[in-house]
């Protein structure tokens, strides 16, 4: 990966940033902070709590550059550095990272579909603004799993070892919050269609 | 195979299938059943759409420069002059004459912070307001103090900054429409942009950024402080905004130096 602005490579950047070279620690800023700052912001929901979360990420990563020998990818251990970041934030706070009351509460209430009468499909398209809100409205246990999975392309046995559940929960929750935004999403259409 | 055995089945179905095909008895299912095709392609829609959010957003230009600040006091940054290797951006040496005339920004960044005290200090608040937020009373004589000082303790303030809160949550939800163009900069702006493309020439975009994203911020902020001179939770940030302005010449002195 090359910063295009500055015409260097990643890895040169991170030689340069171990030596404590302030330009090399932006030109890594630059070529990470969307990926970064997107993840807190879809896990948290709050775009002030985001750049704290971003910001203590960077300075982990930052702080431990001189560790990276270069075995994974870069943007591999900096996302893992950032996801750990914010679940470490989310148990603080006393947020479920995965929760037994939202899968038992999920069980209950999940939207289920009507069999025997069709539902309204999403027709073929989504308004990525109407997703984004529909996945601030989950709880925050399936926000998790759905962000990493979905969004950030982790692994289920990934995600199971880092929030600390069984794959098959994992799984489990990942198919309930897509449920859920399934739901969000129709009822968010419908209530367009009658305003619009 | 019924409805309900699918729905039982799908969330093993589409981790292990989330692109690709179904097994034959439940395609034959899905085939004649609107209710469950529709609801597998939604599903499938919906984590497609998911994959293009990632890295959608773009964090605030304060972050880099409160991580920056941060890196500077814990002396994870080291000057160019001790570092062994090539900085990337910055020439390797400056002439001197250059790092002399740009000694200006020091009492620059200096009067940012005491127009920001006094802009803040002679707002009047409500005296309820006053007895209830000592920690702005606290703050103000600091950055005053540290006006004064003809070198500002780079080490302090960057600390504080980058511990600072982000925009209240009032000023926020009070914030008007930024105009289409945005303001001229100001003499000393200027004055401060023309030395950092003479010093640091491939920083001038990051820098102008930083400064415009930080104007926009205190005027932002004190529209709104005009309006409710009793939130202190603004005035507060108002006083950061301000600190956040010198630190940025502050970190471009440190550049040039």
């Amino acid at each position: 990966m090359t910063d295009p602005k500055q015409g260097i490579s990643e890895r040169e950047a991170i030689e340069q940033a171990k030596q404590g070279n302030e330009a090399a620690f932006e030109v890594l800023y630059q070529l990470h902070k969307r990926r970064v700052y997107s993840l807190c912001l879809r896990m948290v929901s709050n775009p002030a709590q985001a750049e704290d979360l971003a910001q203590e990420a960077f300075l982990q990563l930052f702080r431990k550059i001189g560790t990276f020998r270069g075995e994974s990818a870069f943007s591999t251990w900096l996302h893992r550095m950032t996801v750990n970041v914010v679940l470490m934030q989310l148990r603080k706070k006393g947020l479920p990272v995965v929760s037994l009351e939202e899968t038992l509460e999920a069980d209950n209430e999940a939207p289920r579909k009507e069999f025997g009468s069709r539902d309204v499909k999403l027709t073929g398209s989504i308004d990525r603004l109407q997703l984004q809100r529909a996945i601030d409205r989950l709880p925050p246990g399936y926000r998790t799993v759905f962000v990493l999975h979905d969004v950030e392309g982790f692994e289920h046995n990934e995600i199971a070892q880092m929030v600390g559940c069984s794959v098959g929960n994992s799984k489990s929750q990942l198919h309930k919050a897509r449920l859920k935004l399934r739901e969000y999403l129709k009822f968010m259409r419908a209530e367009k269609a009658k305003t619009g | 195979m019924t409805c309900s055995e699918v729905e039982r089945v799908l969330p093993e179905l589409l981790a292990d299938a989330p692109d690709g095909a179904l097994p034959e008895k439940f395609e034959a299912h899905v085939k004649f059943c609107p209710a469950c095709s529709d609801l597998i392609s939604d599903l499938k829609l919906i984590s497609a759409e998911a994959r293009q959010l990632a890295a959608s957003e773009e964090p605030a230009p304060r972050v880099w420069v409160r991580i920056s600040a941060q890196l500077r006091s814990e002396g994870l940054i080291h000057d160019p002059e001790s570092a062994p290797a090539q900085p990337v951006l910055a020439p390797a040496s400056t002439p001197p004459r250059w790092r002399w005339s740009a000694l200006w920004l020091a009492p620059v960044a200096a009067a940012i912070l005491a127009a920001g005290s006094y802009v803040i200090s002679h707002k009047p608040a409500p005296p309820v307001a006053k007895q209830q937020t000592p920690a702005t009373q606290a703050t103000a004589p600091a950055a005053v103090t540290a006006a004064v000082t003809p070198a500002p303790a780079p080490a302090r303030a960057p600390q504080q900054l980058a511990q600072k809160s982000a925009k209240p949550e009032s000023v926020k939800s009070a914030r008007v429409a930024r105009p289409a163009v945005e303001p001229a900069p100001s003499a000393e702006d200027q004055q401060f942009l023309s030395a950092v493309s003479t010093f640091t020439p491939a920083m001038r975009t990051t820098y102008e950024l930083q400064l415009q994203a930080v104007n926009a911020d205190i005027r932002e902020t004190q529209a709104y402080v005009d309006r409710n001179p009793g939130d202190m939770d603004a005035r507060q940030h108002l006083m950061d905004a301000y600190q956040l302005k010198a630190l940025l010449y502050q970190i471009a002195l440190d550049r040039i130096q």
